[in-house]
């Protein structure tokens, strides 16, 4: 980057993009040549509009170009391993100050210039490796912070009707607002989550229905268009929700049980939030068709049945997976039907499953190994072990 | 009083009442609600507000 470097300009062009000229008489200054023509066009850094060192308002008044677009890009270059910030250093010690003659770094004018500048090339060139993985990380931090950011801003834009414009501070404020209103509905969105699934079924959609009523009014008398971002956080909960079918009944937390005979068998089981267990392997069924009714809301509900029992499924997912005997059924709105026939005289299980957001698991002995937590692979579709069969109690497979 | 009213806020309401009518006729069991149907009228209801304030400018 040549920081004295002339553009060349003829009579017809610009004379100059930076302060009044010198009164005549005065000793020739580094803006104004002796020869008394136009002075040349000298990249400076700013001092009026600067934010950090007035380098991209320099590059925007030496481009005739708004100096957001610059410092976009000196963001952006953050990103790709440092090197934005990395020639922003260098435009720092190269480019003087505006109304300066020299910059920054000490003797970086005259012929040691391009020892200075081949110094910061070769620096850039040492550190760029080292800096990418910093890049990286400091990526995955800076975009979803950008993104939220951005967020802000449209946020703030739908709620007030202000759009990004102003200064830098007024902009950055505005941002502010907007993320706090997005942290406040992402808030909200769990609480009247939590409303909606613990509560009357009616009651977090007629909160919606009368907030809607209210911004409809709102617009013939007095307009209230901050409820709008908390009255559509409150319907995408209550439409998770809904859609999932959770419900918590049945409290939270991990259960697991074992019952010892049909009798402590019961036909439905309820968890609102956690993991539910069904451990038959010790259970002594009656032959002939069994029931077992399963909700829950948020986790995971999962039946271990003996080796010699045949399993008839009807299991629905709002949003996760159903894993029948290692076989996966996954994605949102998930269902599995089968119902095959069990063997003369055998136990055939009849699973009614409902998870709201989580997974069906059933399996027998041979799956329990694989669901060790202590470190065994997990069921694949391409296992041969663990093909998806039924048990050998089934006679066909529905 | 005002001249008319406020479009924007106007397309909102509207919007917002269309998204809790749909979830107010799950809960008393019109109509059973599943992501299929919830997704894109939420994305419809958005979609129109956005383009309301857009339009509105």
């Amino acid at each position: 980057m040549d920081v004295n470097d002339t553009q060349g300009n003829g009579p017809d062009q610009e004379p100059t993009v930076e302060g009044p000229q010198a009164p005549a008489g005065d000793q020739p200054t580094a803006q104004q040549p002796a020869s008394g023509g136009p002075a040349p066009k000298r990249l400076t850094r700013t001092r009026g509009d600067r934010i950090v060192g007035g380098v991209c308002g320099g590059l925007g008044r030496y481009f005739n170009a708004d100096p957001i677009l610059f410092r976009i890009g000196a963001v952006a270059l953050v990103f790709v391993g440092g090197a934005g910030l990395l020639l922003y250093l260098a435009a720092l010690l190269l480019v003087p100050n505006e109304g300066e003659s020299a910059p920054i770094a000490p003797g970086a004018q005259g012929g040691n210039r391009g020892w200075v500048i081949a110094g910061v090339v070769i620096a850039l060139l040492f550190a760029f490796p080292f800096l990418l993985a910093g890049g990286f990380l400091f990526a995955g931090v800076g975009i979803p912070f950008a993104v939220l950011v951005g967020a802000g801003v449209l946020v703030w834009w739908l709620v007030s009707g202000e759009g990004p414009s102003g200064s830098a501070g007024e902009i950055a404020r505005r941002a502010a607002l907007g993320v706090a209103v997005v942290i406040g509905c992402f808030v909200l969105f769990f609480v009247a989550g939590f409303g909606a699934a613990a509560g009357p079924d009616w009651l977090v959609p007629a909160l919606v229905v009368a907030a809607g009523g209210a911004i409809v009014a709102g617009a013939f008398l007095k307009p209230v268009r901050w409820l709008v971002p908390p009255a559509m956080t409150i319907a995408l909960a209550a439409g998770v929700v809904a859609a999932a079918d959770i419900d918590f009944d049945g409290g939270v937390g991990e259960r697991e049980y074992r019952p010892g005979s049909s009798v402590d068998l019961r036909e439905h089981y309820d968890l609102g939030i956690g993991k539910l267990v069904i451990d038959l392997r010790d259970t002594d069924l009656p032959k002939g068709d069994v029931p077992l009714d399963l909700d829950v809301g948020i986790g995971e509900a999962r039946v271990i049945v003996p080796d010699d029992v045949c399993v008839a499924t009807d299991a629905e997912v709002g949003a996760g997976n159903i894993a029948i005997f290692g076989r996966d059924h996954g994605g949102i709105d998930a269902t599995y039907e089968n119902a095959p026939t069990a063997k003369p005289a055998a136990t055939r299980l009849v699973l009614n499953a409902d998870v709201g957001m989580g997974e069906v698991r059933v399996h027998d002995s041979r799956g329990e190994r694989y669901f060790d937590p202590r470190g065994f692979r997990p069921f694949h579709d391409e296992d041969p072990e663990l093909s998806g069969d039924q048990p050998v109690a089934c006679v066909t497979t529905g | 009083m005002r001249a008319g009213p406020d479009i924007r806020a106007l397309v909102a309401g509207l919007a917002v009442l269309a998204l809790g009518g749909v979830l107010l006729l799950d809960a008393l069991g019109p109509i059973d609600l599943t992501f299929a149907v919830i997704a894109p009228v939420a994305s419809a209801a958005a979609g129109a507000i956005l383009v309301a304030n857009g339009l509105s400018r």
